[in-house]
């Protein structure tokens, strides 16, 4: 009964893990291609999450150094990082966006199962 | 100043690459021309920085003059090097192609925009063949991811379309992975850089060994979507198959191997060799490669349309390399490592001859190809070299490399191995030789309505490709040399 305390010390580790495994499954079982780019982003939002509270320390302010404050501060460099890791999420999603909206004029559905079955019928 | 040349790769091509719409605006007769002079600069600076190492050993160099832990460093070894020769080379080849077969692929419109793409995914791989750092090699790892989904969709085919959603949807969940993995190492040791983080790890093996062994599958899982290992390829036929001719070369030839390379890196560099005891990932990894060796051939097989039989042989290819790097014994590795020169070019080769053939037929059938070699010597020609050499016909480069990994495996007394080489090779014979024999001996071809004139550009570097490949068939001891010293962690 160790597990639980530790859960709970552990809780943005945990939500971010739970969170990822919830936008993974997302992105491999739903057929319709908007809810898997929903699905991409709550995977690649997890992550931020999960990285940003790595350098999270409790009581901590923002690293804005004042001489002979004294202040505990935040580990800047994981959110600096994130900065660079929402910037290509955005553009993967827009980019995945504009392809489901030229499938969307080809197809006239985003479900995926759905173009499969449109192609496999004028194959025959 | 001569030291700056590494990173001025980079940089040259990502300014080219947005100088290019910009030149399409004002001056579009000079966006090919640029295209064309700065991948050949790379080509030059990559040979000078073999030139350098050969005289002054492997050297870092800081980004910005920041030195790490804090700085961006690049390493320029052996195995950078080695891959920036490839990339540069085949990259440059596949572009003088590209330049007249592009004009009848893809509209005119977005032509300059699929040179700034081709730039931004050469500039990539070579950052991820260069850098030192974790975050700077996701980041390059993304540049890639959608530079390459977008050579494929220059084509405003749906096939296409779907093909590069498809692609794109599996590569962010590789890209999530990595990521991820990338936050499981930085949580343990603090730290990005590659070096700093191998010294950490053996300490933190012992406090917090599931971290090490979820970043390591995470980093596997995610190189191995990236890279089309066997049960993670569903995206590579269709992505592969269905894009241009040049961009079809350099994703089968090039970017599904750079992946292979960062996982080499990160396997061999950054992590302990005491996590070899807690999970066998090389083992893991050689069992996935001898399925993917046998399913790619077998799927290959029963393909009736030319290139994307040619995309499922990749998958059985970049399982040989991916054999090399399981067997990590000295010569299975360099084997491994020699198989992603010489599958750059006998694949890049095949795909342009392919190409060649669609540009000037129109046919993509392979029942459809009954004496097309009567019609097209040449490029029939060049695409018997290639296919004798993916079987591995002594006198091809595609032999070299299946030697040595044979050797290699007979050094680590696992003769299985060897077998299934063999056996791989026979079942490549089985799918490549009635496309020889049905073009040079087949039945008269069908008429067809309109045959055009290959254009001399469009041949020559299918020739130089076909020309390699004997070459280093014969004399291959100035690339042994070259990955031999790469493979020296």
């Amino acid at each position: 009964m160790e597990l639980i305390p530790k859960l709970i010390n552990n809780s943005y580790y945990f939500a971010a893990m739970i969170l990822f495994v919830i936008g993974f499954h997302t992105m491999l079982t739903h057929s319709n291609l908007i809810k898997k780019i929903i699905g991409m982003n709550i995977m690649d939002t997890s992550i931020f999450l999960f990285f940003v509270s790595i350098g999270y320390v409790r009581g901590g302010r923002a690293p804005i150094i004042q001489e002979g404050a004294g202040f505990l501060y935040v580990n800047p460099l994981p959110s600096a990082l994130i900065l660079t890791g929402i910037v290509v999420a955005v553009s993967v999603t827009a980019f995945a966006l504009s392809l489901i909206v030229k499938l969307y004029a080809h197809y006239g559905t985003v479900d995926a199962d759905e173009i499969a079955l449109i192609r496999a019928r004028e194959e025959r | 100043m001569y030291l700056h040349v590494p990173v001025l790769i980079v940089v040259l091509l990502l300014a080219a690459s947005y100088t290019v719409p910009l030149l399409d605006r004002f001056r579009r007769s000079l966006a090919l021309p640029i295209t064309i002079l700065s991948l050949i600069t790379a080509f030059i600076s990559s040979l000078y920085l073999l030139y350098l190492i050969g005289v002054r050993g492997p050297f870092a160099y800081h980004l910005g003059g920041w030195p790490p832990p804090w700085g961006i460093e690049l390493y320029i070894d052996y195995l950078a090097v080695y891959m920036l020769i490839v990339i540069s080379s085949i990259g440059l080849l596949i572009m003088i192609y590209g330049a007249k077969d592009l004009l009848h692929e893809i509209s005119r419109e977005v032509l300059s925009w699929y040179y700034t793409l081709y730039l931004l995914l050469m500039a990539s791989m070579m950052g991820i063949a260069l850098t030192n750092d974790l975050f700077n090699l996701f980041v390059f790892v993304e540049i890639s991811a959608i530079a390459s989904c977008g050579i494929i969709s220059a084509k405003a085919d749906r096939r296409c379309i779907e093909a590069s959603i498809k692609y794109l949807i599996l590569s962010a969940l590789g890209s999530g992975c990595i990521l991820l993995a990338v936050a499981m190492i930085y949580m343990i040791t603090g730290n990005l850089n590659f070096d700093y983080v191998a010294a950490a790890l053996p300490d933190a093996l012992k406090l917090y060994p599931y971290n090490i062994v979820i970043a390591l599958g995470l980093f596997v899982v995610g190189f191995g979507v990236k890279s089309a290992l066997f049960p993670l390829h569903v995206w590579l036929p269709d992505a592969h198959s269905s894009a241009p001719s040049p961009s079809s070369a350099i994703l089968s030839g090039l970017v599904i191997k750079i992946y292979a390379v960062a996982l080499v890196k990160l396997l061999f560099r950054v992590f302990p060799a005491q996590i070899y005891d807690v999970i066998p990932i090389l083992d893991i990894i050689l069992f996935l490669s001898v399925f993917a060796v046998m399913a790619g051939s077998i799927f290959a097989m029963v393909q009736d349309d030319l290139k994307r039989m040619l995309a499922y042989s990749s998958i059985a290819q970049i399982g040989y390399i991916f054999m090399g790097i399981g067997l990590f014994g000295g010569r299975a590795l360099t084997g491994g490592l020699l198989h992603i020169f010489n599958h750059a070019m006998m694949k890049s080769m095949l795909f342009l001859a392919a190409g060649l053939i669609i540009y000037a037929t129109g046919i993509r059938n392979l029942k459809d190809l009954k004496g097309i070699g009567v019609r097209m010597p040449w490029t029939m020609g060049a695409f018997t070299i290639g296919a004798l050499s993916m079987v591995g016909i002594p006198g091809t480069s595609g032999f070299i490399s299946k030697w040595f990994l044979a050797l290699g495996a007979l050094d680590l007394n696992r003769p299985f191995y060897v077998a299934i080489i063999l056996l791989s090779s026979l079942l490549n014979g089985i799918y490549y030789f009635p496309i020889i024999i049905d073009a040079f001996f087949g039945t008269k071809m069908n008429p067809v309505s309109e045959f055009r004139d290959v254009p001399a550009l469009m041949l020559i570097p299918v020739l130089i490709l076909a020309a390699g490949v004997i070459f280093f068939g014969f004399y291959p001891k100035p690339l042994l040399d070259l990955v031999s010293k790469a493979i020296s962690f």
